[in-house]
């Protein structure tokens, strides 16, 4: 099925399949596509299908309609093709195509960095945005739980860096004649939950090893910090981006 | 805590200009790498007006002791004060550079990325959008402090994608986040203690396009100081053609406490020994 992408500057504002014969664009709320933008008319160009023909017509617009920057009064739209309406680009995207036709124009020096903004990208970023989201819903956040007689039960790991010690500015407060004011803290970072030892005089045990420096945290391990000892996994539903 | 820092940035051998920004200030703690894009050189507008926002406003909020709240936009209560700080600064310096953008013919489009580097005695803060890169080297590992905001980087964290193909990809340099391309951007912002001998690279794409990360790992240990290093990272991606900019910071943390064991220490921590193993025995018979 043919699908219009609206864009402004480059970013995807919204994409419309075409599903009716004839569609409008406008400033006017009525338009199928509605556009909030003084450079575009009340009603400003519309779009029909004419049998096998897709083709854009403008409304007599106070600024013009143009495709691929010439300015039209009627046209017939191939894949590819940019659709102007004031300052927003209206991409007309052919149902089943592969590559895209006269891409001679788009010259993409691909070893510059770029913003996304063609078709084809679209597309793979609105699969994978649809993918994504579905992992976004169930990001995990970090939880340790105490299986010592300590009452300190399971504490979520709400800060990117959580401090354990002896201070009073720790997330994880534990006491004890020898707790350092930060015995260890736990960071979340790209590769995920990370524990590290601050310094003190107690030992930091994971799965009953001493760790003098950094480890990463993997499901259940266990922790030991002088007499607590706790246990370390994840649940869905993290904290607020 | 020394800490010593070394930034250069280099046009390369094959761009008209130089697209990318940096900034190194020691006092502050702050280094910032962006490297911009835009035709027409207006790249070099969006990476050096990113640079000196987010420099001014970080700046500003510190001397101010600003408050999570007053910073521009919702605080992110998963970040200390100062990462909320550099939250803001980045908001701000994409709104402004998108403002930029719609304003002027010759801006149209152009963005930038950022990678940022705060460091305290206390905390180290690392925070990035876009492709430009962190990296730490720490007890002998190094590891990537940034994630790419990269539509092959997110399709293989996807696992839609594996990192051979990434790195094969002709889309490999298109960005899903820049600052720049819309009203709001959302940084990825990570906290971690600072480390005796912790060594961090902030680079613009320029360097791991043409240098793999096993390599930058061995020149990072090979060096032993950033401005060695620095020069040696720069020298390698122009022997390889510097198709791109290419601009790196390094930084090397010494002199921290260390954690290793003096004799006292280690006495010290045998009689802790005793007495936990006395308080766990007790916990074990009186509950």
């Amino acid at each position: 099925m043919a699908r219009l992408i609206l864009m402004f500057n480059k970013q995807v504002v919204k994409e419309v399949p075409l599903l009716k014969d004839s569609i409008t664009i406008g400033r006017d709320e009525e338009n199928t596509i509605h556009v909030d933008n003084l450079a575009v008319s009340g009603y400003h160009a519309r779009i029909d299908i004419a049998g096998d023909d897709v083709i854009v017509t403008d409304l007599q617009s106070t600024n013009g309609t143009f495709v691929n920057d010439k300015k039209i009064v009627s046209h017939k739209l191939v894949h590819g093709d940019n659709i102007i309406v004031g300052k927003h680009v209206i991409l007309f995207v052919a149902s089943d195509t592969g590559a895209i036709p006269g891409q001679e124009e788009q010259k993409m020096d691909m070893d510059k960095t770029m913003m996304l903004d063609t078709a084809k990208q679209k597309e793979l970023l609105a699969k994978q945005k649809g993918v994504a989201k579905a992992a976004k819903a169930k990001e995990k956040v970090g939880v340790v739980s105490f299986i010592d007689n300590s009452g300190l039960g399971e504490i979520e790991l709400s800060k990117k860096l959580t401090k354990i010690g002896k201070a009073d500015s720790s997330e994880i407060k534990l006491s004890g004649m020898f707790m350092a004011p930060t015995v260890a803290t736990i960071s979340k970072r790209p590769s995920g939950y990370t524990i590290g030892f601050a310094g003190g005089m107690t030992k930091l045990k994971v799965n009953g090893e001493i760790v003098k420096e950094n480890i990463q945290l993997k499901e259940f391990d266990t922790v030991e910090i002088a007499s607590y000892k706790f246990q370390f996994f994840q649940k869905e539903g993290g904290a607020k981006e | 805590m020394i800490v010593k820092a070394t930034g250069i940035s280099d046009v390369g051998l094959k761009r008209e200009g130089n697209e990318d920004a940096f900034s190194t200030d020691d006092s502050l703690g702050l280094y910032i790498v962006a490297d911009g894009m835009g035709g027409h050189l207006a790249g070099e507008v969006a990476s050096q007006v990113s640079v000196e926002m987010i420099n001014k406003t970080f700046r500003k909020w510190i001397d101010d002791e600003a408050t999570a709240d007053e910073i521009y936009g919702k605080p992110d209560n998963t970040l200390s004060l100062l990462g909320n700080y550099l939250l803001g600064s980045i908001r701000l310096a994409n709104r402004v550079v998108f403002e930029m953008a719609l304003e002027q013919k010759q801006h149209h489009g152009m963005g930038t990325t950022v990678a940022i580097v705060l460091v305290t005695p206390t905390l180290i803060i690392s925070a990035n959008v876009g492709d430009s890169r962190i990296y730490l080297t720490r007890d002998g590992e190094m590891e990537a402090l940034s994630k790419d905001h990269s539509l092959v980087a997110e399709q293989v964290e996807l696992g839609m994608m594996t990192e051979e193909e990434a790195e094969l990809s002709p889309m490999k340099h298109i960005l899903t986040r820049n600052l720049g391309s819309g009203e709001d951007v959302v940084p990825d912002i990570f906290e971690i203690e600072p480390a005796n001998d912790d060594r961090f690279i902030l680079c613009s794409d320029g360097l791991t396009d043409l240098v793999s990360d096993d390599e930058i790992f061995e020149m990072v240990l090979g060096e032993d100081n950033p401005e060695d290093l620095c020069r040696k990272l720069v020298d390698t991606v122009l022997d390889r053609g510097a198709h791109d900019n290419t601009t790196i910071i390094t930084i090397f943390i010494s002199d921290m406490e260390k954690r290793r064991d003096g004799p006292i220490k280690i006495v010290g921590m045998l009689i802790v020994d005793l007495v936990t193993g006395i308080q766990k025995a007790i916990k074990k018979i009186i509950p």
